[in-house]
C-alpha cells in the first residue's frame, strides 16, 4: 500500500449531503395533510409561504459559506482535544522527564534502531572481540564479535555483565586529591595534571625511582607508550602483575621446549582429553575458546566422533562434572599420577624414544601405576580406560594441565605429552604473544625494598589494586604509605586508593581506544561506543599527556590519535596492505580485527634435561590442601557487578560469597557442616570463612574462591564474601594458587551461605536418589549405546496420546522452539548474564535470593547423581518452556498470560494483577514475580540511579511491583524480524531470531527457530532421536527440546 | 427418668418453661443494657488485633507482597490458606440455617442466627484475602467482567474467576437470607424501643412488619425459598475453591476428591468456630436455657463426623497417591508427612481426625471444658489443613531444582492475627446490635408452644 493512498481520493462531504437531502425533501412534498383552515381552503398567503419551507427572511441569507465555521466535526474535534488537554494538564502523573528530538541528527543514528560497533573486551587478558549493541548513541549489549578469529562472536559471563560497569552508579566520577590519603575531595583535571607533571620531573630530576603498577601488558601501543614514558622519565620503571597468571606453566614450557609460553592447542584435533586441575570448560585460559573446540566434537548432529574427556582434580569444578570419566585425586598426587602413567607408557609399554633415555627411566621407574591406583583409591575401570585410549589415539590426545599446578607437574606433562606424540595438536600457526614478561618475585621484592628505603618518589596504579591483589607478605601496603606520591587509577575508589593522594577516575572500556595482540596473526581493536559518561580518562591519556609534560596536551582523541599514528608508522606498513591507511585504518575498526601474516617459530624438541635435572619433586602429603581459584568476580575487578555477585557459581550454585569448599569426609573430620566457620592457618597467614561441603572434591582438600572480601568496592561489592588474599605468600613453594600443609579448623561462628538450590541433592534416600532420571528431567545415556540404537531415547519412552481439554491450536505459519544440547552445556553461566542484559533482569540481593526471589529468566539447574564422594552431574539450562498447553495461562484470572499464533505463552505485564497462581501451576517453575519493585528494594536503589537508566534495552519493558514475569524467547528481537519481513515483502525467517542466550553460548548450545521450517536447524534438532522433552508426560506439549546427555564411556555408568 | 423414655420423647429445645416476654427479654438484653468490662476488654483485645493487621496490610500495600514469606515455588501461603480457612468458617451459617431448616432440625433455631451472622462476617474477611493477595490490589478490578474499550475479559477458565462469582454470590445469598430472618424480629425490638434513632432503624430495618398472618405466610414461603437457594450454595463454594487447587497440575492439588473433602472440612471448621464462640456467648449473655447442652452434644456429633470425613480423605489421598503410581504424587505425599513441613501436617492430622474421635464418648460430648478445648484444636487443625495443602505441595513439586521453603515472616502472622481480629470486632458489635437468637423462632420451639396430644397447654398464643 502507498503512503497517502487515500488522500488522491479526497471526497468534498459539505457539497454532496445537502444535495441528497434536497431531493428527499420535493418528493415529501407531494402528500397533503392540512394543517389549518387556512391551508384547506388553499390561501393564497399561504401557498406561498408554505412553498417556502422556511419562513420568510429565515432562510434569505443561508448559505454554507457565511455559516459558523465551526463545522460539527470541527467542533467535536476541539471538543475532544480541549478535553484531551484537559486531562492531561490536570493529571498529576509523575514527572517522567521530556524526551526531546535530535535536534541534529547524527548520520549514523536511526531513531529505534540499534548500532553495532566492534571492539576489544579487556576485562581479562584474552582480549576477546566484542561487538557492541547501541542505541541512540548507548552501549546496551556486549556480545561477542563473530569476525575475531579466536572468540568468534562468544564472549563469557564476565564480559556479558561488563556493561553494568560502565553505568555503575559508583563510579569516580571526578579526579579525587587527598594530601593524608583519607578524606579525598575532587579536584579538577588541570591540577592533576600540572601537579604529577612537576613531581614527575622532579623524581626524575632527583633520580628518584617512578613505579607504574599495571596488569599484564597485552597492548602494542600501551607498550610502546610505556617505553616513551620510560625515555621521558628514565627513572620510571614498569612493574606488571597478574591474580590469575600461568606463571608456572610458561615457565615449564620455556624449560622444556625453550619457547616463552605453552603454545595453542588445537582441542578440536584432540580425540582424548586428559585435564589434571584445569577448569579449561569455565573459568581457566580462554575458556571460550575451549568450549567451542571441544564442544565440536560432542555434537550429535555434525557426525563427528564423540571426544573423551578424562578429568582428574581434587577440586569440583564444572570441567570435572562435564567429563565423561572423573576421577577424584588430591591436587599433590597429581604429579605422582603423571609420573606413574609417565612410567607405564615409557618403561611397561616403551610407546616412546625417550624410554631408552635413562636420564627419564630412571626417574620414572620407581612410580607404578597400579600402586598409586591402589594408594590413591582410583577408580579401575576409568584408569585402564584412560591408559588404553592415551595409547590408542596417540598424536590425537592431550594432556591439559591446570595453571594452579606447580612447575615440575608442568614440566612432567610437557613430556607424557610428548611421549604421546601429542606435539602434533600444538599449532604451528598461532602462538601466544608475550608484549612484557610479567614481574617476578624479586622485581616486585625490589621495588617494595626502594620504597622502604625512601628511594620511590612516585608510584602509578594503572588501573590494578595492588593493595587487595598483591600478598600480604612482601608488605606492599606498608611500603608504599611511605612513597611521597601515591596515583590510583581506577574506576571506583578501591583499597589501593586509601593509600593514595590521587585517585583518577578511569574510563570502561567502551569509552576507550586501544589495541591489543595476545595472538601471532592479527590484532584486536577497541574503540569506544560512548563518549565518556564523566571526567573520567583512559589511563594511556593520562600517561601520555604526563609524558608530554604539560596538561593542554590532552584531548578527548589524544589516545586515539597516538593509537592511530602507531599504526599507520609502525604497524600498517608491515601488514604490506594495498589500502591507504585511512582506509585501512576504518575497515579494521569496523571489523574489530586487523590481520597480518607471521608463522610463529617452527616446534622445537624436548629437552629431556629439563625434566631429568628437577631438583624438587612434589610429593604428596595426609595434610590440608588449599586451591585459590577464580570466581564469578575474577580477581575481584567484577565485585560492584551485581550481576556477578548474584550469578550462582557453577557447581555449588551459592550467590553473593565464597566460601570454602570441603568434601563430605573432611566436613566430617573436621566436624562442620555448611555455614559452620573454620580457619585455614599457614603459620602467620590464616583466614577464617564458612564451610560449604561440596560433593566430588578430594578428601582434605579447601577449595576457595578468589575475588571476594574487598573491604572498599562500592556499595554493592564491599564486605561481600571473604578476602582469601591473604593466603597469598611471596615465599612460593608449588605455585602461588595452590598451597599444602594447611592447618583446618573448626572455629566459632557461622556465616550464612545462601544458594539457588536446595542443597539435597545427593541425597542417598530412595526417594530422592536420581530423582532426575526417574522424573524425565534428565535423560543420559553413553555415547556407545547411541551408536548402537541413535533411537534410544525416543525408543524408551512410552507414546502417551492424552487429548486436551482444551481446543488445540492449529499453528499454520511459523511456530517459534529451541533446543538446548545438554552434550554441549558445560555450565559457564554465559547464557544467564545475556538474558539479564538483553532483558533488563534486577539484582535482588543476597537476602532475596535466600527467600527464593531471585529473578533470572534463565537459570543452570545442576543435578548429582552417584554419591557423594565420586559424584556426577548434570547441568540443564531451564526457562520457559512456552508449552502448547501452558499450565499458566489456564489459570490466570485476568488473561494476563495467553498464547500467541507464533506459539510465544506471552505475558500482558500491563494486564497482570499478580495472582502468582501461574508461578505456581508452572511446572518447571520458571516465572519470576516482583515481590518489591526491586530496583528501588535492592541497596537503597542502589540500581535504581539514573545512570542504570541508560543502560536498559528499550525494547523490553522494565517490570515494576506486583508483576510475574519470565522468558519471552526474546520476543523483541522476533518483532525485529517480523518488522524486517514486512518491510522486504517476505516471510518470516526463523533463522534470522537468535535469542540472547543462545548469542552468549560459547558451545553453541543452544539453537531457536521456526519449528514449522521442515528446513530449519531447530526442527532437525527437534526431531533428532535423543532429543527429549522436560516433563513430557504432564502433556505440556513444551516447545524447548534438550538432547540427551551422552556421556563417552566404554559402558553404562 | 426411665431409659424408654428418654429414648421417645425428644428433649426439649429449650430449657425451662419460658415465658415468650421472657424470651424477649433475654434476647434483647444485650442490646438494651450497657456493654460490661468484659465485653469492652473483649472489643479492645479484637480491634488491637485488627488494627495490627491493618498496619501489616498496609506496610504490604506500600512495600509488596515481598514483605510475606512467599516466594518462587511457593507463590502462595499465609493469603490463601487464610482465605480457605475463612471461608470454610462461613459455611457453618449457612448450613445451620438451611440445610438444617430444610431437615426439619428444629435445634437449630437456638443457633442459627448466630452462626448465619458468623458466616457472613467469615466470608466478608475471607473476601479480603483474594484482593490484597494480588501484586497490585489497585488493579483488582481487572479481575470483574465489564465491558472495557479494549475489548479485554478476564479468563473465564481460571477457577480464580469462578472463585469471584462463586463467593460474591455466596455473601449475597447469605445476606439476603441472614436479613429476611430477621425482619420479624427488628419488628419485635421495634416495638420495644421507645424512640429515637434506634426506633427509626428498626422501623425501617422491619419493612412495616405487623406479625399479621399474610406477613408470616409470605415470610414463611421466603424463607423456604431462600433455604432452598442458600444449600446448593453451601456444597457449591467450597467446591469452586478447591477447584483452585484441584484445577491445576500440581502434584497434591491435582485431586478429584477435592470437592466433597473440601465441602466437608469447611462445614467440619465452621461448626468448630461456632462452637468456640457459642460457648462463649451463652455463658456471658446467660442464654444457657436457650442455648443448651442439646445443642453443644449435636454441634458434637456433626463435628464427629464431618472429621472422621475428613480423615477419610486424608487417608484416600494417600491410598490414591499410591494406588495411581504416580511417582510426582506419590512423592507429595510423603514428603508432606515425614519431609520438612511434616511438623505441620501432624498438627492438622491429631487436631482434625484423632481429636474429634473423643466425641464418640457421651460424657466429653456434653462436657464443655473439654468441647472448648476441642474444637478450639479442630479449629487449629483446619487452619493447618489449608497451611499443608498448598505449601506443601508447592514447595517441592516437580523440578527438583526449584524446591524451597517458606518461612512466615511477621506480617505473614500480622495480616493472620489481623483477620481473628476483624472476625471477632465484626462479631463483638453483631452481639450487641443485633438479636444473637432469633426471637420469633425460639418462641416456637419453646415447650408447650406446640400442640400437643396428651394436654393442651394455655401458653400465650
Amino acid at each position: 500500500m502507498q503512503a497517502g493512498g487515500p488522500m488522491d481520493k479526497k471526497i468534498d462531504i459539505t457539497n454532496l449531503v445537502p444535495q441528497e437531502n434536497n431531493e428527499q425533501k420535493s418528493e415529501q412534498k407531494e402528500i397533503n395533510y392540512w394543517r389549518s383552515f387556512r391551508e384547506l381552503h388553499n390561501d393564497p398567503d399561504f401557498l406561498k409561504e408554505k412553498n417556502n419551507e422556511f419562513k420568510e427572511g429565515v432562510t434569505d441569507d443561508f448559505e454554507v459559506s457565511k455559516l459558523s465555521v465551526l463545522s460539527r466535526r470541527k467542533f467535536l474535534a476541539l471538543l475532544s482535544a480541549s478535553a484531551a488537554l484537559a486531562a492531561t494538564g490536570c493529571s498529576d502523573y509523575k514527572e517522567k522527564g521530556s524526551i526531546v528530538p535530535y535536534n541534529k541528527k547524527p548520520e549514523e543514528i536511526i531513531v529505534g534502531l540499534p548500532n553495532f560497533y566492534a571492539s576489544t573486551c579487556t576485562s581479562c587478558n584474552n582480549a576477546c572481540g566484542i561487538l557492541v549493541k547501541t542505541r541512540e548513541g548507548r552501549p546496551i549489549k556486549i556480545d561477542g564479535n563473530p569476525d575475531h578469529p579466536v572468540s568468534k562472536g562468544k564472549i563469557c559471563a564476565k564480559g556479558q555483565a561488563s556493561i553494568l560497569n560502565l553505568y555503575d552508579p559508583g563510579r569516580l566520577k571526578d579526579p579525587v586529591y587527598s594530601s593524608d590519603r583519607q578524606n579525598h575531595r575532587n579536584i579538577p583535571w588541570g591540577e592533576v595534571d600540572d601537579k604529577i607533571i612537576a613531581e614527575l620531573k622532579t623524581n626524575a630530576g632527583s633520580g628518584k625511582e617512578i613505579a607504574i603498577v599495571t596488569h599484564r601488558v597485552i597492548s602494542p601501543s600501551y607498550k610502546k607508550l610505556l617505553d616513551e614514558f620510560i625515555a621521558a622519565y628514565p627513572t620510571t620503571k614498569v612493574y606488571s602483575y597478574e591474580l590469575f597468571d600461568e606463571g608456572t606453566k610458561n615457565s615449564a614450557w620455556t624449560k622444556t621446549y625453550g619457547r616463552k609460553t605453552y603454545p595453542v592447542v588445537k582441542l578440536e584435533n584432540a580425540k582424548v582429553i586428559l585435564a589434571l586441575e584445569s577448569d579449561f570448560l569455565t573459568y581457566e585460559g580462554n575458556a571460550v575458546e575451549n568450549m567451542r573446540l571441544f564442544a565440536m566434537n560432542r555434537d550429535v548432529m555434525n557426525g563427528r566422533e564423540f571426544n573423551r574427556l578424562y578429568v582428574v582434580e581434587g577440586a569440583a569444578t564444572s570441567t570435572g562434572f562435564t567429563a565423561d570419566y572423573r576421577m577424584r585425586l588430591r591436587t599433590d598426587a597429581i604429579e605422582e599420577f603423571v609420573l606413574s602413567l609417565l612410567n607405564e607408557f615409557l618403561v611397561k609399554r616403551r610407546i616412546s624414544s625417550f624410554a631408552s633415555d635413562v636420564r627419564i627411566s630412571g626417574v620414572v621407574q620407581s612410580f607404578q601405576l597400579e600402586k598409586f591406583a591402589k594408594k590413591y583409591n582410583l577408580d579401575g575401570k576409568a584408569l585402564n580406560a584412560l591408559v588404553e585410549d592415551l595409547i590408542k589415539n596417540q598424536g590425537n590426545s592431550i594432556v591439559l594441565a591446570g595453571n594452579k599446578l606447580p612447575e615440575s607437574t608442568h614440566i612432567a606433562v610437557n613430556l607424557l605429552n610428548d611421549v604421546l606424540g601429542n606435539t602434533k595438536l600444538y599449532s604451528a600457526d598461532s602462538e601466544e604473544i608475550e608484549l612484557q614478561p610479567l614481574s617476578q618475585r624479586n622485581d616486585i621484592e625490589t621495588l617494595i625494598g626502594s620504597m622502604n628505603a625512601g628511594n620511590v618518589g612516585m608510584v602509578i596504579h594503572a588501573g590494578t589494586n595492588p593493595v587487595y591483589h598483591i600478598a600480604h607478605d612482601y608488605g606492599y601496603t606498608d611500603a608504599v604509605k611511605k612513597v611521597p606520591t601515591v596515583i590510583t587509577i581506577a574506576d571506583m575508589l578501591n583499597e589501593s586508593s586509601e593509600v593514595s593522594q590521587y585517585v583518577l577516575p578511569l574510563s570502561h572500556i567502551l569509552e576507550s581506544w586501544g589495541d591489543y595482540r595476545t595472538r601471532t596473526n592479527f590484532y584486536s581493536l577497541q574503540q569506544p561506543m560512548i563518549a565518556p559518561l564523566y571526567r573520567s580518562r583512559q589511563k594511556e591519556a593520562m600517561l601520555l599527556t604526563w609524558l608530554r609534560g604539560n596538561k593542554e596536551a590532552f584531548n578527548e582523541n589524544l589516545y586515539h590519535e597516538y593509537v592511530m599514528q602507531n599504526w599507520e608508522k609502525n604497524i600498517f606498513p608491515v601488514l604490506n596492505s594495498k589500502l591507504d591507511f585511512k582506509k585501512f585504518w576504518n575497515a579494521s575498526l569496523h571489523d574489530g580485527v586487523a590481520y597480518i601474516n607471521e608463522k610463529p617459530a617452527p616446534p622445537s624438541t624436548f629437552i629431556p634435561d629439563a625434566f631429568a635435572g628437577l631438583s624438587s619433586r612434589m610429593t604428596a602429603s595426609e595434610e590440608y590442601i588449599v586451591l585459590l581459584e577464580e570466581g564469578n568476580l575474577g580477581d575481584g575487578r567484577f565485585a560492584n557487578n551485581g550481576w556477578l555477585q548474584e550469578l550462582p557459581h557453577p557447581v555449588s550454585k551459592i550467590v553473593w560469597d565464597n566460601y570454602a569448599a570441603v568434601s563430605v569426609q573432611t566436613a566430617a573430620d573436621l566436624g562442620v557442616n555448611n555455614n559452620d566457620n573454620i580457619e585455614v592457618l599457614f603459620g602467620e597467614r590464616h583466614l577464617t570463612l564458612p564451610v560449604f561441603v561440596q560433593p566430588g572434591l578430594a578428601d582434605k582438600v579447601v577449595e576457595i574462591q578468589l575475588g571476594y572480601g574487598r573491604t572498599k568496592a562500592g556499595d554493592v561489592g564491599s564486605n561481600v564474601g571473604f578476602n582469601a588474599n591473604v593466603l597469598l605468600t611471596k615465599h612460593v613453594t608449588l605455585s602461588s594458587r595452590f598451597f599444602n600443609n594447611a592447618k583446618v579448623s573448626k572455629v566459632t561462628g557461622t556465616h550464612e551461605l545462601v544458594t539457588t538450590q536446595e542443597n539435597h541433592a545427593i541425597d542417598e534416600s530412595p526417594l530422592l536418589k536420581d530423582i532426575q532420571f526417574k522424573r524425565g528431567i534428565i535423560v543420559e545415556s553413553t555415547y556407545n549405546e547411541f551408536k548402537k540404537n541413535p533411537a534410544l531415547v525416543k525408543g524408551e519412552k512410552e507414546k502417551v496420546d492424552i487429548e486436551s481439554v482444551n481446543r488445540e491450536h492449529k499453528y499454520t505459519s511459523f511456530k517459534w522452539g529451541m533446543s538446548i544440547d545438554l552434550n554441549k552445556c558445560t555450565g559457564c553461566s554465559a547464557c544467564v548474564i545475556a538474558c539479564n542484559v538483553e532483558n533488563n533482569i534486577p539484582v535482588v540481593g543476597k537476602e532475596q535470593v535466600k527467600k527464593g526471589r531471585e529473578m533470572t529468566w534463565l537459570r543452570i539447574d545442576r543435578y548429582y547423581h552417584g554419591t557423594p564422594d565420586t559424584p556426577q552431574a548434570n547441568f540443564q539450562p531451564m526457562l520457559c518452556q512456552h508449552c502448547d498447553f501452558a499450565p499458566c495461562e489456564n489459570v490466570c484470572p485476568v488473561a494476563a498470560t495467553t498464547h500467541s499464533a507464533d506459539g510465544l505463552n506471552i505475558m500482558a505485564y500491563n494486564r497482570c494483577v499478580g495472582t502468582r497462581y501461574c508461578s505456581n501451576n508452572c511446572p518447571y517453575k520458571v516465572r519470576r514475580f516482583n515481590y518489591f519493585n526491586f530496583r528501588d528494594h535492592f541497596n537503597d536503589a542502589y540500581y535504581d540511579k539514573e545512570s542504570v537508566n541508560l543502560m536498559y534495552n528499550p525494547e523490553v519493558t522494565v517490570r515494576s511491583r506486583g508483576v510475574m514475569e519470565k522468558c519471552t524467547f526474546c520476543v523483541q528481537r522476533v518483532m525485529d524480524e517480523r518488522q524486517h519481513a514486512i518491510e522486504q515483502n517476505r516471510n518470516v525467517e526463523g533463522a534470522n531470531v537468535t535469542t540472547a542466550c543462545q548469542d552468549a553460548c560459547p558451545s553453541y548450545a543452544i539453537v531457536f527457530g521456526n519449528i514449522n521450517d521442515k528446513e530449519s536447524e531447530v526442527y532437525k534438532h527437534r526431531e533428532n532421536a535423543i532429543g527429549y522433552l522436560v516433563l513430557e508426560e504432564i502433556k505440556t506439549a513444551p516447545n524447548v527440546t534438550y538432547f540427551a546427555k551422552l556421556r563417552n564411556t566404554e559402558e553404562k555408568a | 427418668m426411665s431409659f424408654d423414655s428418654t429414648y421417645t420423647k425428644e428433649l426439649p429445645l429449650v430449657e425451662s418453661k419460658t415465658s415468650f416476654s421472657e424470651i424477649d427479654n433475654v434476647i434483647a438484653a444485650p442490646m438494651e443494657s450497657k456493654p460490661g468490662k468484659t465485653w469492652f476488654l473483649l472489643l479492645a483485645l479484637s480491634v488491637t488485633m485488627l488494627l495490627f493487621g491493618a498496619v501489616c496490610l498496609g506496610l504490604t500495600f506500600w512495600f509488596g507482597i515481598g514483605l510475606w514469606g512467599n516466594n518462587q515455588p511457593v507463590g502462595w501461603a499465609f493469603d490463601i490458606t487464610n482465605f480457605v480457612f475463612w471461608i470454610g468458617i462461613g459455611h457453618a451459617g449457612t448450613l445451620i440455617s438451611a440445610i438444617l431448616f430444610l431437615l426439619r432440625q428444629r435445634w437449630r433455631t437456638a443457633i442459627a442466627r448466630f452462626a448465619e451472622a458468623m458466616t457472613i462476617f467469615a466470608v466478608m474477611t475471607a473476601g479480603i484475602f483474594p484482593l490484597i493477595h494480588v501484586g497490585r490490589p489497585w488493579l483488582a478490578g481487572y479481575l470483574l467482567p465489564y465491558p472495557n474499550q479494549n475489548n479485554v475479559w478476564p479468563n473465564f477458565y481460571s477457577p480464580l474467576m469462578w472463585d469471584v462469582f462463586a463467593v460474591s454470590t455466596y455473601l449475597t445469598v447469605s445476606f439476603v437470607f441472614w436479613y429476611i430472618g430477621l425482619v420479624p424480629d427488628f419488628a419485635t425490638l421495634r416495638d420495644r424501643t421507645k424512640a429515637g434513632i434506634k426506633k427509626a432503624l428498626f422501623t425501617i430495618l422491619s419493612l412495616g412488619w405487623r406479625n399479621s398472618n399474610r406477613h408470616w405466610q409470605h415470610y414463611e414461603r421466603t424463607y423456604l425459598i431462600l433455604a432452598g437457594l442458600s444449600t446448593p450454595l453451601v456444597l457449591s463454594v467450597h467446591t469452586i475453591v478447591s477447584f483452585d487447587f484441584a484445577v491445576s497440575v500440581i502434584p497434591g492439588w491435582h485431586t478429584t476428591i477435592f470437592p466433597p473433602y473440601f465441602v466437608a472440612g469447611a462445614v467440619f471448621s465452621g461448626f468448630g468456630m461456632v462452637s468456640t464462640v457459642l460457648i462463649f456467648v451463652r455463658k456471658v449473655f446467660h442464654m444457657e436455657h436457650i442455648i443448651t447442652v442439646n445443642h453443644l452434644e449435636k454441634m458434637n456429633k456433626i463435628l464427629l463426623a464431618t472429621g472422621s470425613i475428613v480423615g477419610y480423605a486424608y487417608a484416600m489421598e494417600f491410598f490414591i497417591a499410591w494406588y495411581s503410581g504416580n511417582p510426582f504424587e506419590m512423592f507429595v505425599f510423603i514428603n508432606r508427612a515425614f519431609g520438612p513441613y511434616a511438623w505441620a501436617y501432624w498438627t492438622m492430622i491429631s487436631c482434625n481426625v484423632i481429636f474429634p474421635q473423643l466425641f464418640w464418648f457421651k460424657k466429653i460430648r456434653r462436657a464443655i471444658p473439654v468441647t472448648l478445648v476441642i474444637v478450639i484444636l479442630v479449629n487449629v487443625g483446619m487452619w493447618f489443613e489449608r497451611f499443608v495443602i498448598i505449601v506443601t505441595s508447592l514447595h517441592r513439586d516437580f523440578l527438583p531444582s526449584s524446591w524451597g521453603m517458606f518461612v512466615p515472616t511477621l506480617y505473614d502472622t500480622g495480616i493472620l492475627i489481623g483477620s481473628f481480629g476483624l472476625f471477632f470486632t465484626l462479631v463483638l458489635l453483631f452481639a450487641r446490635t443485633l438479636p444473637v437468637i432469633s426471637i420469633a423462632e425460639i418462641k416456637a420451639v419453646v415447650p408447650g408452644a406446640q400442640p400437643t396430644h396428651k394436654h393442651h397447654t394455655n401458653g400465650q398464643h
